[in-house]
């Protein structure tokens, strides 16, 4: 892919003024702290309580943590509903990585093996409907998914998650470099046929474009808010960005007038993290992925 | 041809992309009366030109988006050509670290600053001015809180894709204009920017679609401090239809907002379509019609 290796850039590399090294060091370190501080934040607040959060030093943890009590707070806290949604956004976030993935994969294997009439309408259209933002779909889905009797349903949000024009166009320039042409040949040639094929030859070759799409869609659903939000009305359903949203909503109003920051904020903070994880161990699929077709290969 | 391994993307692709689009140009024909829908032409779309509160927030997300595109962009380009400049050691970590918000939910990101924004939560804000604290969430400056809370989001991901394109330039180019003369800066701004123009571009459209769909950081908002319903244009179309009813209104309003940002993304695909008249190298001009990496993800 790239046409010099890292160790000839190293060799490259002049030896830099010192003053200017640490002058840029010193400002990377100011600017990764932008990045941090605000979860960092998140963190500390997740031991205190309301009082503790606007009386304590924002960045300091407090000398009494309640960290536990703010625990047992959020699972018993309308019946333990956090850990409802927590179910609802793994949920949805595997059904539309794992299903979305292998329909974009198929569709991408036919769209770049395959030569055939409306090949090119239907690339043109994935294309075009990169295009049309998500939320201008989103009023009609609402009134087709109701419709059909699907409104506060688990495939009443799955199912439209599962269309993903970019994961299909992802797929198809993937494979069209992945995938020697020469494989279906010869696979022809042994008698088998092209389902056996893509399943038993295609899919292992594309395996690593599998793993980057399927991160990026999980990541994408997990963070997604708008379509839940219009797909839902049932609390039992709503995956962890809808139900912390309305708890912000009620911040003040809801329950016996305790205030939720400490809830939300040790809410948000368990929200955050399985993404943070799954961000840093396998951060070189998921940087593969949004820099497909915008490095030259 | 293996029919049916495409058919379920076909299917999808018809029932939850073309079917809407085309339910919602015939819901924007109609008014509802009494449980009836009447036919009524073009008159939600008169009504959508004539409405203020609409093209308010229009032109407010433009504002955001010129302000907040041009920021993070020029942030995150910086970023980039710092880390791939001699200057800095623990490049791994910094891109790690910049990279990072792009893995927190919108919405988490819009409560987390939202709560930063109070002025009895966070000292900082009262740092500015003891007798005076800045509040972000005061009106008239929820619009600058909005613009940081979308760079710190996006800013590491646009640097993720600038580096990426950057580290794909041949070394013999930094070879042939450091023989020429060039400082690290000279390089970085007429060899390096250059070389990865057609990635800037791409990363400006995706950002102005984005910028024009403008809903979570205010929704969220919307509980914490004062921001009105048509406040930008999703939320006018989510609040129209959600709180009002008023699904016919609501599709007019979102079939015009869908043409403009489609027109606005065409509009500067063809305005920068020239090859950079500076650049006698031959330009890598990398096809990349689009790489949205997050599916049905709104701003």
């Amino acid at each position: 892919m790239i046409s010099t290796t890292n160790l000839q850039r190293e060799n490259h590399r002049r030896s830099a003024d010192p003053v200017k090294k640490t002058a840029t060091t010193i400002l990377l370190t100011l600017i990764a702290a932008y990045f941090l501080l605000p979860l960092y934040w998140l963190l500390v607040s997740t031991t205190k309580t309301t009082q503790q959060l606007f009386n304590t030093p924002m960045l300091l943890f407090p000398s009494h943590w309640n960290l536990l009590s703010n625990w047992h707070w959020l699972n018993s806290y309308q019946h333990g509903v956090f850990w409802r949604w927590a179910i609802n956004s793994v949920t949805y976030s595997l059904a539309a990585a794992v299903l979305g993935t292998l329909i974009s994969a198929m569709a991408g294997y036919v769209l770049s093996m395959y030569k055939f009439k409306g090949n090119k309408a239907i690339s043109t259209s994935i294309l075009g409907a990169l295009m049309v933002p998500a939320a201008a779909l989103a009023i009609p889905t609402f009134l087709l998914v109701k419709s059909i009797g699907l409104i506060n349903t688990y495939p009443g949000v799955i199912l439209p998650m599962l269309l993903n024009p970019f994961g299909v166009y992802f797929m198809t320039v993937y494979i069209r470099e992945a995938m020697p042409a020469e494989l279906l040949d010869s696979g022809r040639v042994d008698g088998a046929n092209d389902y056996w094929i893509f399943f038993r030859i295609g899919l292992p070759i594309i395996n690593p474009g599998l793993v980057t799409l399927f991160l990026i869609s999980f990541i994408g659903t997990w963070n997604n808010f708008f379509l839940p939000l219009v797909l839902l009305s049932k609390s039992q359903l709503y995956p962890l960005t809808v139900g912390l949203s309305i708890w912000v909503g009620n911040l003040n109003t809801a329950g016996t007038g305790m205030p939720l920051y400490p809830l939300i904020m040790i809410a948000s903070f368990l929200s955050v993290i399985p993404m943070l994880i799954l961000f840093g161990v396998l951060r070189k699929y998921i940087t593969s992925g949004i820099t497909m077709g915008s490095v030259k290969s | 041809m293996p029919i049916l391994l495409l058919a379920p993307f076909v299917v999808l692709f018809a029932v939850f992309f073309i079917f809407p689009v085309l339910y919602a140009l015939y819901l924007s024909l109609f008014v509802s009366h009494g449980g009836q829908n009447i036919f009524v032409g073009l008159q939600n779309y008169v009504q959508v030109f004539q409405d203020t509160a609409y093209w308010s927030g229009l032109l407010r997300v433009i504002l955001y988006g010129v302000i907040q595109v041009t920021i993070m962009l020029i942030v995150a380009l910086v970023l980039a050509l710092l880390l791939d400049s001699d200057y800095v050691k623990g490049k791994a970590m910094f891109r790690l670290i910049y990279f990072l918000p792009y893995a927190v939910p919108g919405v988490i990101a819009a409560i987390m600053w939202g709560f930063l924004y109070a002025p009895q939560l966070d000292p900082l804000m009262s740092l500015f001015s003891a007798k005076h604290p800045l509040n972000l969430l005061a009106q008239g400056h929820v619009l600058a809180g909005i613009i940081n809370m979308a760079t710190w989001e996006w800013a590491g991901y646009n640097m993720t894709i600038y580096f990426a394109s950057l580290t794909s330039i041949p070394v013999e180019l930094y070879e042939a204009a450091r023989l020429d003369g060039c400082s690290e800066v000279q390089t970085a701004i007429h060899v390096k920017v250059p070389m990865i123009r057609q990635t800037i571009i791409l990363t400006v459209v995706l950002s102005i679609i984005g910028s024009l769909q403008l809903f979570n950081e205010p929704f969220v908002l919307a509980s914490l401090t004062t921001i009105s319903a048509s406040y930008t244009p999703n939320m006018y179309i989510y609040n129209t239809a959600f709180s009002y009813g008023n699904f016919n209104y609501s599709a007019a309003m979102s079939v015009v907002l869908a043409v403009i940002t489609f027109v606005a993304s065409l509009f500067f695909l063809y305005m920068t379509s020239e090859p950079a008249p500076s650049n006698k190298k031959k330009v890598n001009r990398a096809e990349h019609p689009n790489m949205n990496g997050v599916p049905g993800e709104v701003r």
